[in-house]
């Protein structure tokens, strides 16, 4: 995949991480920025590096998975940003709740262990504003979420822009 | 002329026929070996399929499927936050049950419910599926309707309405999508 190739996906990745960190636009869009962000990038693809039609599947899935990495990539920049900032997020706030259900139970020692790694990732956040924990477990279920969104996109997109132009 | 001779006496024409009916014989066979692998084979990427996505809706549902289990208690911030990836969340918007909202809004609950339903479906029913803009596009309007009159004010979000427009819109992609899929891999595959 040359420079060229790469474009389209990184453009539509970074518009899908800037409009899921806008939390008035997830409202409407739910689960279909990251889908629409690779079926854009195969538009773009076709119209900069006029490839031509049908669109096979592998190259389908290639943009719709380099579309979610990149969206992936950026989202995670951008929550980690906005967390460095305020020195909390939704994950810290929600842990005294947690805390409290889990006082209701006798916990074994794997589930004492994931309890110090939760209080020490927090007062990491507190002082520091970045825990490395934090941001690898954000890394991987941005990664797993959208690459697998990207991949559902490219191929909607195939098949949407192949039916299109044999119509035409 | 000794073929005629033989041919007429029916010595070749009886090893002649014998060969046609084995011929015949083999390409039923392999006919039918070979629509009994593909149909194998569109079974268990169904099933793959219907068994991944049945842990993507467990996964959402587990504080109220498991609410008395400790770890699925310490897995709720990550899960909230793995699923806070692909929906706003908002608890207005969500159902609760056994003391714990669901992962995901009324209306994404019922997009993987409809894909779930529709991958279970699909199991029984292994002919080739094709891929229709046509009814994607019907199966998504009531969703689009009712999302444009609860923004607009016209009526009060109901999450019930959101639940049954998502199933509808849920089932359409997911046949959509395998379509794509089988038409492009599967077909090719074999």
């Amino acid at each position: 995949m040359n420079q060229n190739k790469l474009l389209p996906s990184l453009v539509c990745g970074f518009g899908a991480a800037v409009l899921t960190t806008v939390p008035g636009i997830k409202n409407f869009a739910c689960c279909l920025i990251v889908p629409t962000a690779a079926v854009i990038s195969i538009n773009l693809d076709h119209k900069i590096n006029r490839s031509e039609f049908p669109i096979k599947a592998g190259q389908a899935i290639l943009f719709g998975v380099m579309t979610g990495v990149f969206a992936a990539l950026f989202s995670t920049f951008f929550d980690l940003l906005t967390t460095y900032l305020t020195r909390t997020n939704d994950f810290i706030e929600a842990l005294p709740q947690t805390e409290d259900f889990i006082k209701q139970y006798k916990l074994d020692s794997l589930l004492s262990e994931t309890m110090i790694i939760f209080k020490q990732m927090s007062k990491d956040i507190n002082s520091y504003g970045f825990s490395l924990f934090y941001a690898f477990a954000m890394l991987v279920s941005n990664l797993c979420i959208d690459v697998i969104f990207g991949m559902i996109g490219g191929i909607t997109g195939m098949s949407f822009f192949n039916k299109r132009k044999t119509k035409i | 002329m000794p073929d005629k001779y033989f041919y007429e006496s029916g010595i070749l024409k009886a090893l002649y026929t014998d060969r046609k009916e084995m011929h015949s014989i083999s390409l039923n066979n392999y006919l039918t070996l070979g629509l009994k692998k593909h149909q194998i084979k569109l079974f268990s990427f169904r099933l793959i399929l219907f068994v991944a996505l049945s842990c993507w809706c467990i996964g959402f549902l587990i504080g109220s499927i498991f609410p008395g289990s400790a770890y699925s208690i310490i897995a709720l911030p990550f899960l909230k936050k793995f699923y806070g990836i692909i929906c706003h969340q908002r608890i207005e918007k969500s159902f609760f049950y056994n003391g714990h909202y669901f992962m995901v809004c009324a209306r994404c609950t019922g997009i993987y419910t409809g894909a779930l339903i529709t991958s279970f479906i699909s199991l029984f029913t292994l002919h080739k599926l094709s891929e229709s803009i046509k009814i994607l596009s019907i199966a998504a309007i009531p969703m689009i309707i009712d999302v444009i009159s609860t923004t607009t004010g016209i009526y009060s979000y109901n999450k019930f309405l959101a639940l049954l427009t998502g199933i509808f819109f849920g089932s359409a992609v997911f046949a959509y999508i395998l379509a794509a899929i089988e038409n492009n891999f599967v077909d090719n595959s074999l």
